[in-house]
C-alpha cells in the first residue's frame, strides 16, 4: 500500500484519505475481491461453458469472448473440474 | 382456376413500397427458391435495385440463375438484380482466424494454448456455429445497404422459426451476462484500490457483450419490422401443407412477424380436366378442387397469387420470367 500511496499525485491529503480507507474498508475491499473473483468464475461458465460440456451461450458469441479470458481459462477449469463430495474424505 | 385471387400481389408491392425485405417462408420444397428468384427479377425489370441472397446452408441460388455465385458476394445476373449466397463454412473459418489474431494480439502469444485453441475448433464444428455465422452475415447486409429490396431465400420453415427463437433466447442471455458483468464491475470499484491495472479487459467484455446484444436485435427487428419486412407463406393444395401453413403461421404471429399474405404454387391447370386425361390426373384434379376450397376458406383474400405448375423445372432467366409474369401478372 505504501508504495502506491507515493505514487499518487494528490499529496498528503489524498494519502490519508486511502489511508483511512485502508483501516476501515480494508476487509470489504478484500471481499469485494474475493466476490469478483467468484464471478469472474461464474461469467466464464456461463460463456464458455461448452469447455466442460456445458453449452450456454451460442458458440458464435462466446468466441468473440474469448481472447479476453484466456489467462484465466486453466485456473477457472481447475476451480470447476474440483469436484468436493463425501467420497474425497475415503481417499 | 378455382383460387379466388382477391389482392394482386403486384398491388402489395406497390401499396407498401416501404417493405423492403422481402421473404418468402413454407416448408421445403415449395417453390421458395423460385418465388425469391422470380420476385427479384421483377422488381429489377420494374427499375429498382435488388438483392436476392441465400440464408440457406444448402443454397440453390446458383442453381436457379445457372450461375456460380457461392461465396463470391453480390453477383450481377441481369441490370439492377444481384444474388448472393454465404459462404457459412468460409465465413466460420475466417472468423475462428480472427479470433485467434486477437489473442495474439492480446498476448504477445507465439502459440495459442492448447486447451484454447482446441476451444475454437470444437465450437466451429457446432451445428448452430453455421446458422449464426450466416445470421450475422445477413445483418452486415442489411445494415451495408445500397439496395431498394432485399429478398431473403429463406430455410425451410423449422429453421426460419429457430433463428427467430434464437434471436429472443439469446438476447435474453446477453442482457443476463451484461448485468452479471455489469455487477462484477461494482465490485471492481469498491476494491478499486487493491486491484488497479484490469480496467481495460473489463470494459471490453461489456462492450464485446452490447456489441452481441445489439447485433442480435438488429437482425431479429428486421424480421419483426411492420414497416419495412413483407413474408409471404408459399402453399399448395395439398391437406398437409395446408395444416402445416396453418401451424406456421400462428407460431410465426407470436414472434411478430408480419405476414403479408400466402401464395400458392404448383396448381394444375383446370382446365385439363375436358381433355381426355387420365384417371391418375383426374384424381389429382379433383383433389386439387377439394383443398383449393379449404384454402379459400382458410386464408380468404389473404392469398395473393396462384401460381401454375409449370410445364418443366424454373432454372435459367427465362423459366424465372415466365414464373415472374405468373406471379406478378404481365409487366
Amino acid at each position: 500500500m505504501t508504495e502506491e500511496e507515493k505514487k499518487k499525485k494528490g499529496g498528503i491529503f489524498q494519502a490519508v484519505r486511502e489511508f483511512v480507507y485502508g483501516v476501515a474498508a480494508h476487509d470489504s475491499a478484500r471481499f469485494a475481491v474475493k466476490s469478483r473473483a467468484s464471478m469472474e468464475h461464474l461469467f466464464i461458465l456461463i460463456t464458455m461453458g461448452d469447455m466442460l460440456g456445458v453449452p450456454i451461450l451460442p458458440p458464435y458469441y462466446s468466441l468473440r469472448l474469448l481472447p479476453y479470458v484466456v489467462p484465466q481459462i486453466s485456473t477457472w477449469k481447475r476451480r470447476m473440474l474440483r469436484e468436493k463430495d463425501f467420497t474425497d474424505g475415503l481417499a | 382456376m378455382k383460387g379466388v385471387v382477391h389482392i394482386p400481389l403486384a398491388d402489395i408491392f406497390e401499396k407498401f413500397p416501404d417493405r423492403r425485405y422481402i421473404m418468402f417462408g413454407g416448408k421445403g420444397g415449395l417453390g421458395k427458391t423460385t418465388f425469391s428468384a422470380a420476385t427479384a427479377f421483377y422488381l429489377a425489370k420494374k427499375g429498382k435495385r435488388v438483392l436476392v441472397f441465400s440464408v440457406d446452408p444448402q443454397a440453390s441460388l446458383t442453381d436457379i440463375f445457372k450461375r456460380d455465385i457461392f461465396g463470391k458476394g453480390p453477383t450481377e445476373i441481369i441490370p439492377n438484380l444481384y444474388a448472393q449466397e454465404i459462404d457459412a463454412d468460409r465465413r466460420v473459418k475466417e472468423y475462428q482466424q480472427e479470433i485467434r489474431q486477437k489473442i495474439f494480439d492480446m498476448y504477445k502469444m507465439e502459440k495459442i494454448p492448447e486447451e484454447i485453441e482446441s476451444y475454437i475448433q470444437a465450437a466451429a464444428a457446432e451445428p448452430a456455429m453455421e446458422e449464426s455465422a450466416i445470421f450475422d452475415e445477413v445483418v452486415d447486409i442489411v445494415i451495408k445497404g445500397g439496395y431498394d429490396y432485399y429478398i431473403y431465400d429463406l430455410v425451410p420453415l423449422g429453421h426460419a422459426l429457430y433463428y427467430l427463437s434464437m434471436a429472443s433466447v439469446y438476447d435474453a442471455w446477453i442482457s443476463k451476462i451484461t448485468g452479471l458483468r455489469e455487477q462484477m464491475r461494482e465490485y471492481d470499484q469498491v476494491a478499486a484500490v487493491m486491484r488497479r491495472e484490469k480496467e481495460l479487459d473489463e470494459d471490453a467484455i461489456l462492450n464485446e457483450l452490447l456489441y452481441i446484444k445489439d447485433r442480435i436485435n438488429k437482425s431479429s427487428s428486421i424480421l419483426t419490422d411492420k414497416q419495412k419486412t413483407a413474408f409471404f407463406f408459399v402453399l399448395t393444395a395439398e391437406e398437409m401443407i395446408i395444416k402445416d401453413t396453418l401451424k406456421a403461421a400462428e407460431l410465426f404471429a407470436k414472434f411478430d412477424v408480419p405476414l403479408s399474405g400466402y401464395i400458392m404454387n404448383r396448381i394444375l391447370p383446370s382446365d385439363l380436366k375436358g381433355k381426355g386425361i387420365p384417371e391418375y390426373l383426374k384424381n389429382r384434379l379433383t383433389m386439387q378442387e377439394h383443398y383449393l376450397k379449404v384454402i379459400d376458406t382458410t386464408f380468404g383474400n389473404q392469398i395473393l397469387a396462384s401460381v401454375p405448375e409449370m410445364e418443366r423445372d424454373v432454372t435459367g432467366l427465362a423459366m424465372i420470367e415466365k414464373m415472374a409474369r405468373a406471379m406478378f401478372g404481365e409487366f
